[in-house]
């Protein structure tokens, strides 16, 4: 019998709380790095790991898995935090932040278990998951490939190639998730270069569209059931969320963008993200 | 399947399109390959090829970047990237993906990059790649290949598919390249060729230049200088043991390439025999500037890039010019 719709987003909801908890136990130990956007992407990424990517944290590598690349590397915490709560990697991990030969910098590498590819200099991961989908579709398998974008990396022109190229060959297995949080490191997204209309930018590359609440788990859920939104065109799943969301001294602002994090500031973060 | 030995008889003339004839015979001994174009079926000669493998054929358009980035999600999933590419653009533009998605992520990809050097030379110096060279070398994990001839060229392509890594393929424009390599020999990655033999002065060419450093080697032995000939045509790994061998048998040693002379061939053997083994060189190559536009011999004459100007080095090295 499927899990009841309630009990599942309890789950889920807690697993996003614990993403966010290791998030800032992560920055913690690299003294600090880039919380707002791992905030903001925490519960999207919560839904994929723990109820969507077909994945076998056992086998990494199994041919036949889901695959999602972290585009907006810089929220390197979040995905080190989902990878060791699902059990790609150990827990343990979490505490080396940026150490001396650690598995996690700020941003990802393919060498640990679980990432797909390195990522975090902007405007990469879009084409390398178009990459995949197309893999998929020469060697006739069945995994959907998921990239997540950030809304200001979206101001790097490669991705609107890959946008143009992924429509073209009619990628329904190619889902980009783009985590709105309307922040980057300078300020607001829409005063640095705006991106508007976002959605009519998507499908006006061919890609069909649908916007959520990024924190609002059963849309997330929804939106996740729904794909692919079209059976011949790439899905892309717009999520408005917040920067630096669940910590209020954090949320919607560019100084939390990268910030440092002593402590103080992880036991007043820790404090806000109790167990209800 | 064509050996390498007869796959001539379908006529390529220029190293650009004998890596599209590869590609035909790569794809039929691994049936993973996958061919990316950027708009460059022509250039590369690999229409046959789409036409005899279109179900494993990706053509990207005008996009380059896209185009690697591609490359590298194609080979996460097991399939064997070859990226046709113009030099100048597949290098410089989409830089940034050749490092982090290609060379960091250390992913299987090969790079077919045509059009380098000043082989385009009417087309100007927007379509010259005089530094690709240097950038390809700089980057960790990549294969770096040269070839002189189309022979070398076809051979280079099926040996790739031996390399566990990135690799980059340098391939000319529309001039021919005049046979110069062994049509017999194998090729050995990174073992570089003595075509001549000589105890004089050594010139380690790669690329165009190889076949002019065999002429001027000719040249030379009628005046009594005896010139050894290297075909350096693995820039990355680098043949050591060549240039040291070729620095103790010999008086001094003459690099040439088409590619700027900070940072190619030339570089590559300076920086090796500066920490190992101080010898007198000479370089031949393109000097610090911007080619004019004309024909790709024209500008190779103009900018010291020919046999006589590899000769008037092998004699400056020996102190008699």
């Amino acid at each position: 019998m499927p899990e009841a719709k309630e009990a599942l987003l309890k789950r889920l909801k807690a697993e996003a709380r614990q993403v966010r908890r290791n998030v800032w136990r992560a920055l913690r130990a690299g003294g600090g790095g880039h919380a707002g956007g791992s905030l903001s992407a925490a519960d999207i990424l919560a839904a994929l790991y723990f109820y969507r990517l077909r994945v076998r944290p056992g086998e990494p590598d199994w041919p036949d898995r889901d695959r999602f690349v972290l585009s907006k590397g810089h929220a390197n915490a979040a995905l080190g935090a989902v990878l060791a709560q699902a059990g790609f990697i150990e827990d343990a991990v979490l505490d080396r932040f940026y150490g001396f030969e650690s598995p996690f910098g700020m941003h990802p590498d393919i060498k640990v278990a679980g990432v797909e590819m390195c990522t975090g200099a902007l405007g990469h991961g879009l084409a390398v998951a178009m990459g995949m989908a197309l893999g998929a579709r020469i060697q006739k398998k069945r995994f959907h490939t998921f990239v997540m974008v950030g809304d200001g990396e979206l101001h790097e022109g490669s991705n609107w190639e890959a946008a143009m190229a992924a429509s073209h060959y009619r990628l329904a297995n190619l889902t980009a998730i783009v985590d709105h949080n309307k922040i980057s490191q300078s300020g607001r997204v829409a005063e640095i270069i705006g991106v508007d209309p976002l959605a009519d930018k998507w499908r006006a590359f061919g890609w069909e569209v649908r916007e959520i609440d990024g924190h609002d788990m059963t849309e997330v859920v929804g939106a996740l059931d729904a794909l692919p939104f079209h059976q011949d065109r790439p899905s892309a799943l717009i999520a408005h969320t917040v920067k630096g969301k669940g910590v209020s001294f954090a949320e919607n602002t560019y100084l939390w963008h990268s910030n440092n994090v002593n402590d103080e500031i992880l036991a007043r973060a820790l404090a806000e993200l109790e167990a209800p | 399947m064509t050996s390498a030995a007869d796959w001539r008889t379908r006529s390529a003339k220029q190293t650009r399109l004998a890596f599209g004839q590869a590609l035909l015979e790569l794809a039929e001994r691994e049936s993973r390959t996958v061919v990316v174009s950027a708009d460059t079926q022509d250039l590369l000669g690999i229409r046959p090829y789409i036409e005899r493998y279109r179900d494993r054929f990706v053509e990207l358009g005008i996009a380059e970047q896209n185009a690697i980035g591609a490359a590298s999600g194609l080979a996460t999933t097991g399939l064997r990237p070859y990226v046709c590419a113009y030099a100048p653009f597949i290098t410089a533009r989409s830089m940034e993906q050749v490092r982090n998605d290609v060379a960091y992520a250390n992913q299987r990809v090969v790079i077919g990059a045509a059009a380098s050097g000043i082989s385009l030379g009417v087309a100007g110096g927007t379509h010259h790649a005089l530094e690709d060279l240097a950038l390809m070398r700089s980057l960790p994990n990549m294969t770096v290949i040269v070839p002189a001839d189309v022979d070398e060229a076809y051979k280079a392509t099926l040996a790739t598919l031996d390399i566990d890594g990135p690799v980059y393929i340098r391939l000319g424009g529309r001039t021919e390249e005049p046979p110069v390599s062994d049509p017999q020999a194998p090729f050995r990655l990174g073992r570089a060729v003595e075509l001549r033999p000589g105890k004089d002065v050594a010139v380690i060419a790669c690329g165009a230049l190889v076949e002019m450093a065999v002429r001027a080697s000719d040249v030379l032995r009628q005046e009594g200088v005896s010139v050894r000939v290297i075909n350096m045509h693995t820039i990355k790994p680098f043949d050591r043991d060549a240039v040291l061998k070729a620095a103790a048998e010999t008086r001094g040693i003459v690099t040439a390439e088409e590619h700027h002379l900070t940072g190619g061939l030339g570089g590559a053997v300076a920086e090796l025999l500066a920490v190992e083994r101080p010898t007198r060189m000479r370089m031949v190559g393109m000097p610090d500037t911007f080619a004019v536009v004309g024909p790709t011999v024209a500008l190779r004459a103009k900018y010291g890039m020919s046999a006589e100007a590899i000769a008037d080095a092998c004699r400056a090295v020996l102190g008699s010019a």
